[in-house]
């Protein structure tokens, strides 16, 4: 996927990754542990990106238990799908 | 007709482009159904405007988008199945690559014919085929456009491109530009409350850009335009409208030029927004590198904004230059620079191409004449 567009910042790979696996309702959010499973980075890197995220409005975070989980916003999706259109 | 984004779901034109042709069609009385995808706060099922729009919830991602592409398609081929046990279908209607495998294995399924529209291509949005994914959307486009009956397109310039990089015989394309709705724009609005909305003095001038914030829409030729600009109208602002993901690039380029405190972003606003501060504007920019249409043009040519936009593609063969606007060179600030402060210097050259253009648009890009051209199209391809 990172091949799409070679620019692509780790930002918006992982806004790509969460996406793509559904993760645009809170119910669907995931976990930082399957986030960085799906991108193959390391948890702390995937948090810093999705706390940059959650500041510009493309992502936001709900609490299952214990958990923090992250899905994406309507104008995460919109950046998401500006890349393939 | 099948197609990935129909409001509110909205990422480029085909959004809009869609909207307007299957509401005129289903005013026409035909029974037109959409099949498009999923969205928060969106409906799975309603009908407005007589059109039947079905939203396909996504039941499997994948983290690769083409991957990802396959399976939206698989859940639509299934709504479309659904559909197919009630009604009968006569036509089935792509938009873009995206709904490709879907559209195909249903014309398949149901025996019937496929026209598609093929707004852009991959080989142009990305200027070249430079990565194993690009390589396979030119493949899903060309494998569209083989499949279908009769391939509708919205320019010359995109005829001339599908016939080029497709081989694609020129009998088998039609082409229909996009349509507006202009009455959407014959509204009272007040300019200063519009202009305080969005944290604009009113007494500053705006220079206008609405898009997608990708690398063909050439944002950066008028951000880099700026300091010429700014230098002869120190009155004026560059309001930039619209997401994407160079948004950060062109963030850093506006801090570069010096003038990022008269370079505002406001991201993606709704439709009724982008109207009032459309009309509102003193100069609409278009500095794409490519665009297939640019029906952004249409909405300003609508809007009474004299347009400013690159002679590249569709917009070429919207625009005439210093007639219903200016084409400035593809790539090229300063020819940017020339034509904004042509029209923010010359109120009488400024209204002279807005009253032109307002006319040019009345004439010709009613979505009434877009539907009714499409429905022969529809004949054409069930006559065989």
């Amino acid at each position: 996927m990172r091949d799409r567009v070679t620019q692509i910042t780790d930002e918006i790979y992982l806004l790509c990754i969460l996406h793509n696996v559904g993760a645009i309702y809170p119910e669907r959010a995931l976990s930082i542990e399957e986030i960085s499973c799906l991108a193959s980075m390391e948890k702390q890197k995937v948090e810093e990106n999705l706390n940059r995220l959650i500041e510009k409005g493309y992502a936001e975070t709900k609490t299952s238990g214990e958990t923090k989980k992250y899905f994406v916003t309507i104008n995460g999706m919109r950046k998401v799908l500006s890349i393939y259109s | 007709m099948l197609t990935w984004e129909y409001p509110p779901r909205i990422v480029g034109g085909i959004s809009r482009h869609c909207e307007g042709l299957a509401r005129e069609i289903a005013k026409s009385g035909h029974n037109v159904h959409i099949v498009t995808l999923e969205f928060p706060g969106a409906s799975p099922y309603e009908e407005v405007d007589g059109v039947k729009i079905h939203r396909v919830p996504i039941e499997l991602g994948h983290p690769d988008f083409i991957v990802w592409t396959l399976l939206f398609n698989h859940f639509m081929e299934k709504k479309i199945a659904d559909i197919s046990k009630n009604e009968k279908i006569d036509i089935i209607h792509a938009h873009d690559w995206l709904v490709a495998p879907a559209s195909i294995s249903s014309k398949h399924y149901l025996r019937v014919p496929l026209v598609s529209t093929i707004h852009s291509t991959e080989v142009g949005r990305a200027q070249g085929l430079y990565n194993p994914d690009s390589f396979l959307i030119d493949g899903f486009e060309w494998w569209l456009t083989y499949e279908s009956k009769r391939v509708i397109v919205t320019s010359y310039a995109m005829k001339s491109e599908l016939e080029g990089h497709f081989r694609l015989p020129s009998e088998k394309i039609d082409v229909i530009p996009n349509g507006i709705d202009i009455s959407r724009y014959e509204i009272n609005v007040d300019r200063n409350n519009v202009k305080r909305r969005f944290g604009i003095d009113p007494s500053e001038r705006i220079i206008l850009f609405i898009g997608r914030l990708v690398p063909q829409k050439g944002v950066e030729y008028l951000i880099m335009a700026a300091p010429k600009i700014f230098g002869q109208h120190p009155e004026a602002r560059i309001v930039i409208v619209g997401d994407g993901w160079v948004k950060d690039n062109l963030w850093n380029l506006a801090r570069s030029t010096g003038y990022p405190h008269k370079i505002t972003f406001l991201g993606f606003l709704s439709d009724q927004d982008v109207i009032e501060l459309t009309i509102s504007s003193d100069v609409l920019v278009i500095p794409s590198i490519y665009e297939p249409f640019g029906i952004v043009a249409l909405e300003g040519m609508a809007a009474g904004v004299p347009v400013v936009a690159s002679n590249v593609g569709g917009l070429a063969e919207i625009i005439e230059h210093d007639r219903t606007g200016f084409l400035a060179y593809r790539e090229n600030p300063d020819s940017i620079a020339w034509g904004v402060n042509k029209i923010l210097s010359d109120f009488g050259y400024a209204q002279w191409l807005v009253q032109n253009a307002k006319k040019k648009v009345r004439e010709v890009y009613s979505w009434k004449a877009v539907a009714s051209r499409t429905i022969e199209i529809y004949e054409k391809a069930l006559k065989g």
